[in-house]
């Protein structure tokens, strides 16, 4: 019974994405950089088939990252100010249910974002250059691993703040989380051993962006880091679930207005 | 055996304090309550009384500071206890982006129900409250009234065995309450439990079996309307013809038409009419005024008022 709520949540939560005009603009101009990005290159200096390459990668984890930022900072909140949650809480599910229900719809909505700028980045290579190799696709794998936890902590904030709060605290992450290994080699070139110490705490607890990041192998085509790739993965699954249940604890003790 | 009430609640409380500095505030003191099966239960107060409070824990959307609630002997706290109840809050609020039809093909999924049986049950119930036409409309489109019926429907959807419904008519014209109030009778010849806060005195007298009047949060008065409202007559009116040239009595209300009306304490009625007659009046009518719910209403709401502010009522 559970697991069935969770799966129409999800997909309630997919369908109210879909409708929302927002999410097709942003959609629709991340696949217009992507087609951009072949005249761009032609104005470049340099390897243009990369530009191409790296434009196209770029624009899939930029826009990724927006739309799972804009959805998940009003997931929860826009429930709990539209009242809706009060008739489907009525429904004999158990709270935590909803918050899982609502995160995996917005990860089914990132999943198919992710899925058509992919098509359309292999429709453009196969075109112009030749069909990516499958670094390319373990590369969109690792973002989507990326969007896990971005739309966790996105989840967490929606439960308990606004959403320009939410907004501004997930940014706050993201931000600190892409400089994770900079915070690492700070604590590590710092001659306090309190500092050290503080950079150390700070790197594990914060959450590290850059393990997802495989741009790289995917522009310039290398062999794909499997070892690298799990432990993103498996990082994303550990890191999202704890950020996620940190959201239900926030959401069970809740009294709605 | 006896049969295991519809809702009880012993000592339900419920203490607001947004904020460590803010100073507590007790929205529900103490609540025991016991509904029982298959009747229509009336639960009436002032704003503030604490009957949404109430139906707020009861449908867990609030957690009790103290206490402990059942529906049909099952804890609240366990999700499974809603199974069997249906809700509607004060103001129902749904998806806009869906339609009628998809809103409560939802519900409907929510609550373990599908395919051909949910479209058969969506369908009909759409047809009951009038809303088949607008079933493919988005609810966006939708007016409060034409809401407030989507909200009935979800809440008889799954055939439930208790109805918890937090001012039904609220906002309703004539004929959106006298659908509401069909569907109360409806549901309860059915053999549905229905529980429901209004402010409209006059629907709660005509519908329910048992009332429980609330007043800052604590249950003043609980019982039949019949036993609340007693048979004692509060004063009589009289309605005369006035005799030729003959003056009206004292205290009389001179009407159009050479009448007058007299509201005389049932004691004094014998007397007063045998005046009337004496000086050559006609009586025209004689009607013994009891005690509405109204009256107990404002009564205990009168009751339960700090004495201070009670005189400053009286002096202003």
């Amino acid at each position: 019974m559970t697991a069935r709520a969770i799966r129409v949540l999800a997909v309630n939560t997919f369908r109210e994405a879909v409708r929302d005009r927002v999410l097709y603009s942003m959609v629709f101009f991340a696949g217009a950089v992507l087609v951009l990005s072949l005249f761009a290159s032609k104005v470049t200096v340099g390897d243009h088939e990369k530009v191409v390459r790296s434009v196209g990668q770029g624009a899939m984890d930029l826009f990724g990252c927006l739309i799972a930022m804009f959805l998940g900072v009003s997931l929860v909140w826009k429930e709990l100010e539209r009242r809706t949650v009060y008739t489907i809480l009525a429904r004999p599910l158990p709270r935590w249910s909803f918050i899982v229900g609502k995160y995996a719809g917005l990860m089914l909505t990132l999943a198919v974002e992710v899925a058509l700028l992919l098509a359309l980045y292999t429709v453009l290579m196969a075109v112009q250059q030749h069909v990516p190799p499958p670094v390319v696709f373990v590369s969109a794998a690792s973002l989507l691993a990326k969007l896990a936890l971005l739309t966790a902590w996105a989840t967490l904030f929606s439960t308990t703040s606004s959403p320009v709060t939410a907004a501004a605290f997930t940014l706050s992450v993201f931000a600190i989380g892409n400089l994770a290994d900079d915070i690492w080699l700070f604590g590590r070139q710092a001659e306090s051993e309190a500092v050290q110490a503080a950079a150390r705490a700070l790197y594990w607890a914060l959450p590290n962006f850059e393990i997802f990041n495989l741009r790289a192998h995917a522009v310039h085509e290398r062999a794909i880091p499997w070892e690298r790739f799990f432990t993103a993965i498996a990082y994303s699954a550990a890191y999202s679930s704890a950020v996620l249940g940190l959201a239900v604890v926030s959401f069970e003790k809740k009294d709605f207005k | 055996m006896a049969e295991v009430a519809a809702i009880e609640a012993r000592g339900l409380k419920k203490v607001y304090q947004t904020h460590f500095w803010e100073r507590p505030h007790t929205g529900l003191d103490g609540l025991d309550l016991t509904v029982p099966a298959g009747g229509v239960y009336g639960f009436v107060g002032p704003n503030g009384a604490g009957k949404t409070t109430t139906i707020k824990i009861l449908m867990g959307l609030h957690g009790a500071t103290a206490g402990e609630a059942r529906f049909f002997g099952r804890d609240i706290r366990d999700p499974a206890a809603r199974a069997v109840v249906g809700f509607l809050p004060e103001r129902p609020y749904f998806y806009t982006h869906l339609s009628a039809r998809e809103t409560l093909r939802l519900y409907g999924a929510l609550s373990g129900l599908g395919g051909a049986a949910l479209d058969a049950r969506v369908g009909a119930l759409l047809a009951r409250v009038e809303l088949a036409r607008f079933a493919d409309v988005a609810l966006g489109k939708y007016s409060k009234g034409m809401l407030q019926r989507v909200g009935l429907c979800q809440a008889l959807l799954h055939a439930p065995r208790l109805l918890v419904l937090d001012e039904p008519m609220s906002g309703l014209d004539p004929l959106g309450r006298a659908l509401v109030r069909d569907l109360i009778l409806e549901e309860n010849r059915r053999g549905c439990t229905v529980f429901f806060s209004s402010h409209i005195l006059h629907d709660i007298e005509t519908l329910c079996d048992r009332v429980a009047v609330m007043v800052g949060g604590r249950l003043r008065g609980e019982g039949t309307v019949a036993s609340l409202v007693g048979d004692a007559v509060l004063r009589v009116e009289i309605t005369l013809r006035l005799g030729a040239g003959a003056p009206a009595p004292a205290g009389a209300v001179v009407l159009e038409g050479g009448r007058a009306r007299l509201a005389v304490a049932p004691e004094a009625a014998e007397a007063a009419l045998a005046a009337a007659s004496a000086a050559g009046h006609t009586l025209i009518e004689y009607t013994p005024v009891r005690k509405t719910l109204e009256d107990v209403f404002l009564d205990e709401v009168e009751r339960a008022r700090p004495v201070d502010v009670r005189r400053i009522g009286v002096l202003s």
